[in-house]
Formats: structure tokens, sequence, C-alpha cells
């Protein structure tokens, strides 16, 4: 155990885990090249790096699920072998993973233990009074006023999370791994869950802590680990760390961002939305979209926006209020109907709404406009081998084959795909929710100059993000909205990123 | 753009052949068809085939439709019953209504038809669960064949419609002839067709085939709607086979039709299979039971082998998918990618 009266002192925090020269070697792939690490009680030690570069790879070897071909794992200085995840946990080394494993059906408490709940009866019953009494004080650290009788399906994203972490505290583990664990949270939420990691951190725990967020690895790193290609390229002391030379070492070079955004074309607009609102969802939602112009709307999760986007598509349709496309009135019943009308959309979960992971890339591309490529009511192959060609090559798609099935491509490849598939509708409207969410910070930055690229070829655009950064950048206008409203509409030029998320949070500044 | 080789092997005939995704289960019934006709001489006569075909063809039909539906990522449980009720009334139609035969078996094929899209409706309109539906209405038709005919079969089939079941033409069985037909036909729909390729997408997934604008419950009640027309075709083919409606009609090929699609390497999850598969899945399932009976094996072992070999098909199956994490040995894996 950890000894929790010892100072935060440099140098004398015992170290926990220790990875040296580890190597993994996956068919065609070296996905770890003899990386070093360690991780020190009372540290947060970031892990950062493009998909695909070893962090998962990594997380793997340190709880047990992978074993390395080369290297030693130490654990409190001694070489281990962890040949299963039990191993690891049994040494204390606890993982909150980013698809969170609990079982729904199941309550808090029995979640909180689950896998290791105190019997009775000589080990034939289980002792439920006891199970009571640990999974409340495994919670009383992490989120105290969570009833352990609560079913967990019923729990907010957030919530489950919790339940994650009192889970792997419960298992006494001393190095706790977060994957990702803001990724699915709103903004107070994410702050909560930062607070919270810097709380376990001073109680001594080892915290390795992996985020494609770096405003949040700056903030809470007292040491940050960078891979590119399954090497270590740099070890900075989280103090010394800018977000410049985070990404300098993630992707070999500098980052050159692409200039601002463009101004608000002077045109009829394409897409117009008046008092549009679906009950319990958003309301009064008023806008007009230009051919040109690209519409960033900012918001917390939950705000409604992906809500109101998936009803201007058609999927579900609204209670009041009317959307016009091109000054004609539409009441779309069906996507298909929306397409039909030039719009598209780009869903926010790519994997359960974009993808279709076993079919190739040419399928994927292609399958909205098959009816419109047929030869005596077969699909004509050399017609789609053309189109999937073009999109491959004006995105610079890297496949290894037409055919290839698209799981087998990288989150940014994927999507530039599911954007070849709606420009090759012809669409005249993208709406966007998340484009770049998942995305390794290369692909982000090329999906972000092909979306300025469109909007300049006469592309109206409106993209939806929760990264303010994000929004900021793309866009000539942002809507912010909060609890189903807009709350205000400001200039790209004007706005900061404090300004934006003042109007998304501060309930006292809604207009009423 | 070319597409770069998987392996050195691909050059190879040998390797191309491999390359084939149905090459492990062309292996196996190559292999079982030589064990047999080397222990038993009347295996491979021409009577023999015949015998066999045309008795694959009438579960082979009915596993046609049932293909559609399971890459579709549904399931039917009520062909076996559909095909019963139709051939009953199809039967009755040409008998008690004097109808011509061949207009009676093409209104038992609609009304087959319409069993299926009553499914289809149910699971895709208001999202019931297709086990569910299809297993109740699977009673409820299975209960209407009795109500009907009270256990009686419907005699007086006109001779002239024996020809469907019965008949021969160019030496080939008209039965394996229709089951050639349907299987070629769905075949080509299934690789060509938009219809074909939306049912691959909404069965590797349903909510993005909606999020790219595909009509899913259209689709989706089609195929059930297909489904039940296979199924009632074969029951006519069964019907003008029998010189009968029998009321047993159907009762055993539920389980058969969704064993040779897996064995043909269709998934059960969906969006996963081919009809040539499922053809041969089922020519396998026809071989074994026809060399169980010439090799003089209790017929009773039957269904315990094929049973035993739908446990390696979906095991294959586990083995593709998983896709390299979870391997057999080189000399079990049939090549397959």
């Amino acid at each position: 155990m950890h000894d929790a009266t010892s100072p935060r002192l440099d140098g004398e925090r015992p170290t926990v885990l220790e990875l040296r020269g580890i190597r993994k070697v996956f068919p065609g792939v070296v996905a770890l090249d003899g990386v070093d690490a360690v991780f020190r009680a009372c540290e947060v030690h970031s892990l950062v790096g493009e998909n695909g570069a070893g962090k998962s790879t990594l997380m793997n070897v340190m709880i047990g699920l992978f074993r390395p071909d080369a290297g030693d794992v130490l654990v409190g200085g001694r070489p281990t072998v962890l040949s299963r995840p039990a191993d690891a946990r049994a040494l204390g080394i606890g993982m909150v993973p980013q698809e969170l494993n609990l079982v729904p059906h199941l309550s808090v408490m029995e979640n909180v233990l689950l896998g290791t709940p105190p019997l009775r009866l000589a080990g034939r019953a289980i002792d439920w009074r006891e199970m009571r009494a640990r999974a409340a004080r495994a919670l009383a650290a992490v989120d105290a006023d969570l009833d352990l009788d609560a079913e967990v399906a019923g729990l907010s994203a957030a919530r489950q999370q919790s339940v994650q972490i009192a889970r792997a505290l419960a298992q006494d583990a001393r190095l706790l791994i977060f994957d990702e664990p803001t990724a699915a949270l709103s903004i107070p939420e994410a702050e909560r869950l930062l607070t919270l990691v810097e709380r376990l951190r001073d109680e001594g725990h080892a915290i390795v802590y992996v985020s494609h967020r770096l405003p949040e690895i700056l903030r809470i790193s007292d040491r940050v680990t960078v891979l590119r290609n399954g090497c270590k390229t740099a070890e900075i002391p989280g103090a010394e760390a800018t977000e410049a030379i985070l990404v300098r070492h993630m992707i070999g070079r500098e980052m050159v961002r692409a200039g601002s955004a463009a101004a608000v074309p002077d045109a009829q607009p394409i897409l117009e939305v008046r008092g549009l609102g679906r009950i319990g969802e958003f309301e009064d939602v008023n806008f007009a979209l230009r051919p040109g112009e690209i519409l960033g709307i900012a918001g917390l999760i939950g705000a409604g926006r992906t809500e109101m986007a998936r009803c201007l598509f058609g999927d579900t349709r609204p209670d009041r209020g009317e959307i016009l496309v091109a000054g004609e009135r539409v009441d779309f019943r069906h996507p298909s109907e929306a397409i039909a009308h030039g719009i598209a959309y780009v869903p926010e979960e790519r994997k359960r709404l974009g993808i279709f992971p076993v079919l190739g890339i040419d399928e994927n591309m292609t399958l909205p406009i098959l009816p419109r490529m047929t030869r005596f009511g077969g699909v004509d192959r050399r017609r789609r081998a053309e189109v999937t060609d073009r999109w491959v090559n004006e995105f610079a798609i890297k496949i290894s084959g037409h055919d290839q099935p698209i799981r087998n491509l990288s989150g940014g490849n994927q999507q530039k795909v599911i954007l070849g598939r709606w420009l090759a509708t012809g669409c005249r409207i993208l709406l966007l929710d998340e484009p770049t969410r998942g995305i390794d910070v290369a692909a982000k930055f090329e999906i972000h100059r092909i979306l300025r690229e469109l909007a300049a070829a006469g592309m109206a655009i409106l993209v939806i993000s929760s990264e303010l950064e994000e929004v900021i950048d793309l866009s000539a206008r942002i809507l912010v909205m909060h609890e189903g409203r807009v709350k205000g509409e400001t200039d790209a030029a004007t706005a900061t990123q404090e300004r934006l998320l003042t109007m998304a949070v501060d309930r006292a500044a809604a207009p009423h | 753009m070319t597409r770069p080789d998987n392996g050195a092997s691909a050059t190879s005939l040998l390797g191309r052949i491999f390359r084939i995704k149905e090459s492990g289960i062309i292996l196996a019934i190559l292999l079982m068809g030589a064990f047999i006709a080397v222990s038993n001489p009347n295996f491979l006569t021409p009577y023999n085939i015949q015998v066999v075909a045309r008795q694959v063809s009438f579960i082979a039909v009915v596993a046609a439709g049932q293909t559609l539906v399971l890459l579709l990522g549904g399931i039917d449980l009520s062909v076996g019953a559909i095909a019963g009720l139709s051939a009953i009334l199809g039967a009755m139609m040409m008998t008690g209504g004097g109808l011509d035969p061949f207009l009676a078996m093409a209104i038992a094929v609609l009304f087959g038809f319409a069993c299926g899209l009553v499914n289809g409706v149910m699971i895709a309109r208001l999202k019931l669960n297709a086990f569910i539906v299809t297993l109740a209405t699977g009673e409820v038709f299975a209960g209407a064949i009795l109500v009907i005919t009270k256990g009686y079969a419907i005699t007086g089939v006109p001779k002239v419609f024996q020809v469907v079941g019965q008949g021969n033409l160019w030496g080939l069985p008209i039965p394996v002839a229709i089951m050639f037909v349907i299987y070629l036909g769905l075949g080509w729909v299934t690789r060509n067709t938009p219809f074909g390729r939306n049912v691959f997408a909404i069965g590797g997934n349903r909510d993005a085939a909606r999020f790219s604008g595909l009509r899913v419950e259209r689709v989706e009640a089609l195929v059930y709607g297909l489904s039940g027309a296979a199924a009632a075709l074969a029951g006519m083919m069964f019907v003008s086979r029998m010189n009968a409606g029998q009321p047993t009609i159907g009762a055993s090929w539920l389980m058969p039709s969704i064993t040779a699609a897996i064995i043909g390497g269709t998934s059960l999850s969906g969006g996963v299979g081919t009809m040539f598969g499922t053809l041969l899945g089922a020519t396998f399932m026809a071989v074994l039971g026809n060399g169980i009976v010439l090799m003089n094996v209790s017929s009773y072992w039957e269904r315990v082998i094929i049973g035993f070999f739908v446990i390696v098909a979906v095991i294959v199956d586990l083995v593709r998918r998983s896709g390299g994490g979870w391997r057999l040995p080189p000399w079990l894996s049939f090549g397959r990618r």
C-alpha cells in the first residue's frame, strides 16, 4: 500500500509500475518498439499520440491483456509477467476503459464488486451486507450520492463511469489507467472528473491518463509521454509542456494551422429554419445557412444539437416550426427525402451510424447512389469503381483495395469515406456532427482543410462540435445552444473559447 | 487502382481456388462424396444422383428465402408453416375449387408472400423481435393447417400438375431445375442489384443504413415476403411430388433451412453470406443423408452428424470473422481469409 503521509517530492515518489524496452509486434505491424515508462505514486502520467501510435497496445500490456514480445514489466521494482488481466488486477493495476464494461441490468453495488463479491457460509453465498459496505466505501471517494441499488442501465454516462472507477478502487488499485475518460462527458462533468483524478493522485495513486484533448493533458499532467508509430518520441515534465511541443512530437513536424474561417457570403439562404422545435429536445431554433458558408453550432452535450440536426435530416419530424430548402418548405418523413433535397448528415457515432463494417470501401462509398448507377437492373461495377476512385484520390484515403472492409481503416480514413459517400450524392448541404471526434490530429486538420475547400466551392456546411476550438477555427458564424435553445449568435472573428463557454453554460445570461 | 495480392499463393491456381469463400464446403462435399463413392458404387449412379438432387431441391428452395432473411440480420421461424399452409390452400383450390392447377400454384405462392409480408411488417414497422414474431405466426399458420384439414390429406390433385414435382427436363428433374433458377436468380440479385446490396448493408448495420437514406423498413418487409413466397413455392412443389396436400408438408423444413445457410457460411448476425454457399450447404446435408443410407449406418445418426457439422461451420465462421486473433491450425483452415 502507498504511504499516504509521504510528501509529493520528486524522486521520492515510489515507483508503482515500470516498463523497460517494451516491444510488441502484430502481423505486419510493430505496435510498440522499445518503449520505456515509469509510473509513480502521486503522479499523473499522460500518454498522448495519434491513433495507431501505440497507446492502446501499451495500456493492454499494462493490464495484462497483451504479453510483450520483448522488454520487462516491473511492478513495485520486481520483474513480473502479467499473463492475464487477473494478474494485473491482483497487483493493483486498475483500468477505467473508454467503453465501460458494466453489466447494465445489475445494481450499482453489484457492478462495483463484479467478479469479487464478498462471500459468507464458507463461500457458498453472497454476503450482501458486506457488499453494501464495501461498495459504499469505494464509492464514497468517487460519487457519494450514488444510490447503491440503482440499476446501472438507467445512469448517465458520467455516473456509469463513477461506478467503473469505484470498481477499480474496490480492487485496491494503486495504478489507475484512464482511457479517454472525458470523451462521453459534458463540460461540467469533465471538470468534475479532472478534479477527481487530481484528488486520487493526491491520495497516493499512480495515474495513467490517455486523452486526445490536449488542454486537459496540459492541465492535469505531472509528466507526459508522447508516442509516435510505436516509439516513445518524448517525455516532458507537465510544467514544461505546451500544445505546440506536444503536437510537434506527436506528428513529427510543426503543425501549420490553416487561416481562420471565410466571411459569410452574400447569397440567398439554401437552408432556413424558423421556430423549429421538438418537444423535449429543442425549441424555437432559427437560422439561415448560405451556400459557401460554414455555420458552427457550439454547446454542451445534451444541448439538443444532435437532435436538431437529425430533425433537419428527416430522421425525426418537428413538432413545430418550419424548414425551408432553397426557399421551398419541406416536411421530411424519412432521411431519403432529405437526401433527395441535397442534404447530407455525417453522424457523431461513426461506428454505430456511419459505417458498414464488413462491406468494402466501394460499397460504403456508393450505397446511397446505387439505384442511380445500374445497368440492366444490376449495379454497374465500372461506374462504382470510378466513383470510388474519384473520392479516394480527392481525399488521399489510404486503402489497400476497393473491396477492403472499411472497419480496417483508421477513424480519419473512415470519416473521409463517409464524406465521399455524401459528396457522391451531389449534396448541397452538409450537416456534420462532431466530425473529428476520435480522429487523430493530422487527419483532423486534413478534414478541416477539406471542409474549407468544400465551402469555397459553394457547399453550405453546418458543423456541430463540442470542441470550441474546432468551431471557432472553421466557422464564419457560431450559434450557441443550451438546453434545447439557441442562446446566442456570434461572429467567429470575435469569438473566444471563454466567451462561447460562458454562453453555453451560464443560465443567468439566457434571454427570456 | 490495382488490387494487391493477399499472399504469394494468390497467383497459383490452387491459391486462387482457395481464395473462393466457399472452398471449404466444396472440399468437404468432394471428400465426403469420394469416400461414399469408394464404399458404395451405387452412390455415383445417375439414378441415385437424381434422387438426392430431387430430395435436396425442396429444402434448398426454402433455404434460399431463409438466407435472404439471415443476410438481413433477421430469422424466419415460420417458413415451414407457411410452406404447409400455402400448399394446403393451393391443393384445395385445384381440387375442391376446380382452379387451373398452375394458377392455383401461383396464388399459393402469392399467399405465401403475403404471409411473409405480415411477418415483415410486424418486424419492420412495429419493431417487434423477428424471432418472436415468426415463432408466433409459425404457430398460427401451423395451427390453421390443422383447423382446415383436421389432419386429413387433400387428395385428387390433377395429373397434369405432377410435372412440377416429378417431371424431368432433358434428364434434369423439374424441382431441381426450379431450384437452380431460384439460386441463379437470387444469387444475381444479391450480388448485383441495389436491392441485394441494401440487404447486405442493412444486415451489416441497420442504423447506418437508415442514415444513408435506405428505406430499411420496405426492404425488410419485402425480404420476409420473399422468404414466405419461396417457402410456398417449395410447398407446392411437394404437393405435386406427393399428389396430395399433406398436412405435414413443411413441418420438418425449418431447421434444415437454417442449417443449410449456416453450413454454407451465412452469419446469423447478418451481412455475411452467399446464396451459392447455402446451395452447397443444402447439398452437403443431402449427400451426408444419402451416404448414411448407402453405407448402412442407422439413419438415426444423421441428425447427430449434421449437428456436429453445424458446430464446425460456426467455428469456421468465428475464425474468419476474428481474422487472425483466433486461428485454427493451417491444415484445418481451408485457406479462407
